[in-house]
Formats: structure tokens, sequence, C-alpha cells
């Protein structure tokens, strides 16, 4: 214990609180020629959580990973509970205390409550499922977490926020002492993050060990005792929280300091062309119109808190949900040449308007095709279906080059790459097809640091090139670094217009809340 | 759990009105038009007509539930009776049982080992067993062992063999579907397979199971069905495929997997029963009464709810 201590006051080692559980001592891993993680040395102890962040490709995945059971290790030891031991499945984790909470959950819909928490090892009674058994353990795994989710209602029933708590659940019911939840906001909204937070504290005052795998630093700072960070497969440091703040731990996670991560603006010029004019739209889902107008040459972002209607504003502009009321024009590169854009998403793409959905992998990546094919698609936008396609293999590889499309290949299906990557790729496929005008909804949702400031790099250039840019972002200090100008958007209606160079995070908080006392006329 | 929270989402058995109701419409419809009908006689008969397919669906909603289909076991049927005629009688059962067991595991591996699409894999097997049991009996004839003949002979307390055939077999599937692990995990695996198999279920093993038992639903049906006329028949089968995809989707198996229950099977494969007896008894030629079938088989899958699981 005294060798651990003398450490504590340099080493990494010193971060974990409480009993050692688990260590990796010196652990790699390849895929083929990449090295995902190189003599990656860390230990977690008893009731305490451990955040394990860094980059997308970082390696934070491929090491809990390896604890999950999912992969095994070419290199190094694991060691639980100070025992070296092989993890060879996800059942012999299971089998070893370790439950992992995958980001993409893994409840089947049409089971119930109990029957998922107990899928794989249900109870017997005579060779057939002891059904009562099997809902007395879950009733007690949901009565730990004072979850009121009955064990008899179908998973399908349940929000998202329920499903992860009865995926704790089921890990409390296997008497697991060491939790991984990978990225376990990511589909929460607030109030279930709330909940989430209180959980995470059960499980420690219970003793048990959490891996918090997330790129969010605020829930790092919030939730988080100690954190490793991981770069490029190294293990980079560990701290307790405490001692870092978020400019530290960015730059331990990207190696560069916070203030490059948004692109340099240029000041607007005091008589901007409009590109778009927007006037009394109505969004169908909301009462109120909305009169704006997008320039040349600027971002503008539309913010304000979440289901206040930035999202029904920009897909009434896209034509997705066309509106009730109000019209769009786009002005031409010409002086004079306007054009009436009418309410549907075919329109829009065909008059130069690219749209870029929240959900890129539903609404609009292609996940089996390759990153060549997602791409071409953009060059398609204005051609006949009966001309023989033009696509410039070319040009699409200098394309994603000059983007920085971390693959292996443009042949690589784009369900693949991580999301900063696919961001790339989708606004890559708008640029391929020559649009000027772009409306992104989080343009950096799920997007880890490193390529955040690639893709504000991209935005930024597209407007400086003469293209407009309309974003709606949860987060505020998005809007805030990027935007040129920043609308604030409550219940519908625009209340406070924002120069994004002066304004700050509580004026436009204090607009989104209220409604604005200091508002400015709305362009 | 309300009438309305049953309508909506009734758990995983996709039990709903319709499913339920079909057959009871049916039954009041043809009690006042059907002559004849409303007799013991008749509903012995139905009995009879509909035991061989629900042997049949019984096996098709267990595959269907995992999220597969299998078109090939009418033809299971149609080599059952080829070869309880054409071998030694006391190997005649445990013959069929065999082939049955190839038969599965070969479309079950080719589904699940080499992911050939099931509807592509059955049909091919489907198709290559036709030719085999005309092969093997090129002509319908044959002595059936009588120990066979005697098992669907017998009346029991008053009720036919075919019934007691039917109860055994909805009691085995029911308690193999709602109370056995392997049951549990189909449910799982039709929902879902790649989350059934992070949470240790044996997806390929189970899938397998699922194509096997199918092809035993068949060989009992062959069995049951050549030992009821005394006399086998090569192609004997060849609706049973469709028509027990037919009567699962009537009873609210969803094709799609993860949703389906035995009480809707029987449900369905009732309603079908009594459309064939009904237009039998009324005197609607066969040929309309296999183009009604296929018009059945649209209507039945369409009405289903397109959506995946739980809406």
């Amino acid at each position: 214990m005294s060798k651990d201590t003398e450490q504590a006051v340099s080493g990494p080692e010193k971060a974990s609180p409480g009993r050692t559980l688990v260590e990796f001592a010196g652990i790699s891993k390849r895929f083929g020629s990449t090295a995902a993680l190189t003599e990656v040395s860390l230990r977690g102890g008893h009731g305490s959580v451990h955040a394990v962040t860094g980059e997308n490709g970082a390696g934070k995945s491929t090491l809990m990973n390896l604890l999950a059971g999912v992969h095994r290790p070419d290199g190094g030891t694991l060691r639980l509970r100070g025992d070296a031991v092989t993890l060879g499945s996800p059942q012999d984790a299971r089998r070893h205390g370790i439950s992992t909470i995958f980001q993409e959950l893994t409840l089947l819909p049409n089971l119930t409550v109990a029957e998922n928490m107990f899928l794989g090892r249900e109870p017997l009674r005579f060779g057939l499922i002891d059904r009562r058994a099997m809902r007395r353990a879950a009733q007690a795994a949901l009565d730990r977490l004072d979850s009121r989710i009955s064990p008899d209602t179908y998973c399908a029933d349940l929000s998202v926020g329920e499903q992860q708590m009865v995926e704790i659940a089921k890990g409390i019911a296997a008497e697991a002492e060491i939790f991984i939840l990978d990225e376990p906001t990511a589909a929460l909204n607030a109030p279930e993050v709330e909940k989430l937070a209180r959980l995470i504290a059960q499980l420690r005052a219970q003793g048990k060990l959490i891996f918090y795998i997330s790129h969010r630093l605020d829930e790092i700072f919030r939730f988080c005792d100690v954190v490793s960070v991981l770069k490029d497969g190294k293990h980079v440091a560990t701290h307790p929280t405490q001692e870092l703040d978020h400019e530290r731990l960015v730059a331990l996670m990207v190696g560069r300091e916070i203030g490059t991560l948004y692109p340099e603006r240029r000041p607007q010029p005091t008589k901007r062309q409009p590109r778009l004019v927007v006037e009394a739209l109505a969004p169908s889902a909301f009462g109120c119109a909305v009169s704006f107008r997008l320039s040349v040459g600027e971002i503008l972002g539309l913010a304000g808190l979440e289901g206040q209607g930035q999202r029904a504003i920009i897909r009434a502009l896209a034509g997705i949900e066309p509106p009730s009321a109000g019209t769009v024009s786009k002005a031409g590169r010409k002086s004079g040449d306007v054009e009436h854009l009418p309410a549907s998403i075919v329109a829009t793409a065909r008059a130069g308007v690219g749209f870029i959905p929240e959900d890129r992998k539903i609404e609009g990546l292609y996940l089996p095709l390759s990153i060549r094919q997602n791409v071409a698609l953009g060059m398609l936008r204005d051609q006949s279906i009966w001309q023989r396609a033009r696509i410039s293999g070319n040009a699409i590889e200098q394309l994603l080059a000059k983007m920085r499309v971390v693959s292996a290949g443009s042949g690589q299906a784009v369900g693949a790459l991580s999301g900063g990557n696919q961001q790339k790729v989708m606004i890559g496929r708008w640029l391929a097809s020559g649009v000027d005008v772009l409306l992104i909804e989080e343009p950096t949702r799920g997007v880890d640091v490193g390529a955040k400031a690639e893709i504000y790099g991209l935005l930024r250039e597209f407007a400086d090139a003469g293209g407009a840019v309309l974003i709606t972002s949860s987060e505020l200090t998005e809007v805030l670094g990027l935007c040129d100008r920043i609308l604030a958007v409550r219940g519908g209606a625009l209340v406070a217009e924002f120069t994004g160079t002066e304004a700050t995070e509580e004026q436009v908080m204090h607009a989104a809340l209220t409604g604005g006392i200091e508002q400015e006329a709305v362009a | 759990m309300s009438i309305r929270q049953m309508i909506r989402f009734p758990g995983r058995s996709g039990l709903g009105l319709v499913a339920l109701g079909i057959p009871v419409v049916m039954f009041v419809f043809l009690g006042f038009t059907a002559p004849n009908f409303a007799t013991v006689q008749n509903y012995a008969n139905v009995n009879a007509q509909i035991a061989a397919l629900l042997l049949v669906a019984l096996g098709q909603m267990i595959v269907a539930v995992s999220g597969g289909i299998d078109l090939s076991v009418g033809s299971v049927l149609s080599l059952t009776s080829a070869i309880i005629v054409s071998v030694d009688p006391a190997l005649a059962v445990p013959a069929a049982l065999m082939a049955g067991l190839c038969v599965g595991l070969v479309n079950g591996i080719g589904v699940t080992v080499f992911a050939v699409h099931p509807l592509i894999m059955t049909l091919a097997s489907m198709t290559f067993l036709q030719g085999l049991a005309l092969l093997i009996l090129p002509v319908p004839g044959g002595d059936v062992p009588d120990y066979l003949e005697a098992l669907v002979r017998f009346t029991f307390l008053g009720l036919p063999a075919a019934f007691y055939w039917c109860v055994l077999a909805v009691v085995a599937t029911w308690v193999l579907t709602s109370r056995t692990r392997f049951g549990l995990r189909i449910f799982a695996v039709g929902a879902n397979d790649l989350n059934a198999a992070r949470n240790g279920v044996n997806v390929t093993m189970q899938r397998i199971t699922c194509y096997v038992l199918c092809s035993f639903g068949g060989v009992l049906a062959g069995l049951f069905l050549s030992a009821r006329v005394a006399s086998a028949e090569p192609t004997m089968g060849v609706q049973y495929g469709l028509e027990s995809v037919t009567a699962i989707a009537l009873g609210g198996v969803l094709l799609a997997g993860g949703i389906g229950s035995v009480p809707g099977v029987i449900a369905g494969t009732v309603a079908l029963g009594l459309m064939t007896n009904g237009m039998n008894l009324i005197g609607v030629s066969p040929f309309i009464r296999a183009a009604a079938t296929g018009l059945l088989l649209l209507s039945a899958v369409s009405l289903q709810p397109r959506k995946t699981i739980g809406a």
C-alpha cells in the first residue's frame, strides 16, 4: 500500500480511491496493421466512477471491449481483484462480475423487463423457466435502484432512459461489481440524465466500480471522480477530476488548447447580401411565424433550449416538414436573380440548399454503401435520372483528402466510420454537389473534439467562399464559438439576436429562458 | 392489462381482435349458411382436415418467430409419405424422422452458416425434396404400416384420434415456446439476433433447431395424413408450405419475427380449415378454393403491422 501512496504524488495510479478491482497492465491490442492500444496501464478501484476519455479512435472503446470480453488483448495482463484473467466472451466477462451497458442498448423489445434481465441465464425449475424466481429477482434488482419500472413491462414500452435503467438493473441482478457505461447520455433527455446521475451515485455508494466512457466534458466533471485520457492508443494521464479543468482536460485529449477549436471569424460587412430570405415562415408544429435573412458568407445559429422550435424552423426551411404558411426565397449568385423555394426537400436540394439532419445514420447516410458512393450522390443532384451518371472519382478523392476523412479508403462502408468522419462525408456530399447554402442540425453531435475543429474549419471555409450556413445546436459553446450571428428561439419564435463575437453564454441563455429582455431588433 | 392495451400491444403473442375474431365469425357464418355444417360428423371432419395443417403450422410458427420461413415443409410431408411405404414397416417412423432431421439441419445450416436467405434456401429444398419424393415413389399407392393406421383411427372418450394428435402437438409446442429457455430465446433471436447474441444466446444453434423442429412438424403431418388415407402420395404436401404460412399470418404471427403464439396459430389454422370446409359444403370448386387461399395469404400478410415489434 505504501508503494501506491508514493506513486500517488505524480503517477497515474494514485487516482483510484478504494481497493483495486481492475488493473490493466501493459495492455496492447492490434487490429490488422493498426495498433489500437499500446501498453496501456491503469487501474480502477471499488466505489469510484472512472471516466475513460479521448478522441474517437483514441482506443477507449477498444480498452473497454477488452474488459467486456468482446476482444482479447494481444499483450499485457488484465487483473481482476489481483488475479490475472482471460475473458473469452461477453458471457465470460459477465460471470466475472462485469456488466457492460453498450451505447446501443441490447434489450429485446418483445421481452419483458424480467426476461431481458435474465436472458441467457434464465433460472430453471424442473427444466422449465422459473418465472416466479425470475420476476422476484428482477423486482429486487429494480428495487435496489429505487426504480418503479414493473418487471412485467415489455421493453418496447420503455423510454430510452428506462431501458438504460433496466440494463443497469440487469448488472445488479447479475451481482456485477464493475459497470461499463459507453456514452450513456447520448440518447437521453435532460431529466433522464439527472436520473442517470443519481443511479451512478447509487452504484458508487454500493462500492461498485463504474467505467464511464465519454467525451462530453461536462459529464466527466459532473459524474466522475477520476479521469483517464487515452490518445492514439496510449495512456496519456489519469487524474482526479478535481485537479483538472475543461481546458486542461481538452489539452490532454487533443494536445492543443481549446482556443484553436473554432476558426477565426472575419468581421461581417455592414451591408450584407442576403442569400436566403425567410418571410413569415410558420412551422406547422408551432404557431409563430418567423422572418429572418441568411446572408452570404455568414454562419447563423439558432440557439435555445431543446424542443423550442429550432428543429421545426430548420426542417420547415429544408422542406422536410412543410410549413403551414410563409415564403422562402433564395438569391442566386447574380444579383436580382431571386428564386422562390417551394416547400419540398427535392425542390430545396435542386435550388442548391443542402440539409444535414441531426441523425445522419438514419436520415442522411447510406451506411452499407461506400464513402465514394455516399459522396457521389451529391453529384447527381441536378442530373436527370435518364442521363448516364457523371461522377468524377478524382474530384471525390480530392474532396475526401481535403476534408481529411480518415478511412481505409474511399471504398469503405460509411457505417464503419467514426461519427466525425461520417459527418465529414455528409458535408462532403453537399460540397460535391455545389450547393451554396447548408442547413445543419447539430453539426457535431457524436463527433470527437479533434474532428469537431476540422468540421468547424470546413464550415467556415465554405462560408468564406461565398456560402451561407444555418445551424441549430444544443451546445451553446458551439454556437458562440462558431456563429457570426445568433438567433435565440423560444416557443417557436425568434426572441433575440446577437452578434457571435459579442454574445455571452449568459445573455443567450437568458433570452432562451425568458424570451429576451435585452432584445435587439430581429432582422 | 386493460382491453385497450391488449389491442394496442398484445404482448408478443400477436393476438388481436382480428386474429381471434376471424374463426369465430366464420363459425357463426357457416352455421347459418352452410348445410350440414353444425353436425358432429362435420366437426370431426374439420378436425381431421386441419390436424395435418396444424402440425405443420406449429412448426412454421417456431421458424417464423425466430425470424425465418420454411417453405420446404410441404415437401417434407410428401417425402414422409413416400418413405413410409418404401422401407421396412418397422423402420418407417425412424426413417421419416431421420429424413426430417436431415432436412432441418440442411435448411438451418444453409440459413445460418452460409447466410442464404430463408426464402431461397427453403424454396430450393422444397423443389429438391419434391423431386426426391417422386423418385422414391413415382405413383401414389403402397401399404401404410398397420400400427400407423391404428394411431389415427381410434376413438377415445368419444373423441377422434385427430383431436388427440392436435392436443398433444399444441401442448408440446406451447410448453416449448412459453416455458422453456429455447422458447424465450427464439423470441429474442427473432426480435434482434445481434442483441440476443450479446446476451449470451447461441443464435446459430437456436435457428438450426427451429428448422429441425419445423421439419419434424412436416414429418408428423405426413405420417398422420398418409395413415388417414391409408395410402401414400408423393405430392401430398404440395399446398402445405404456403397454407401453413397463411395460417400463421392469419393467427397474428409476425413474419418478420419476434411475435407469435400457439393460440394464434390454432385460430389461424381453424380459420383456414373452416374456409375450406365451408366451401366444400357449399359446393365451391377446389380451384376457386386454391385461388382464395392465395388471396387470403396476401390479405393476412398485408393486415399485419408493418412496423416491427412493439408498435
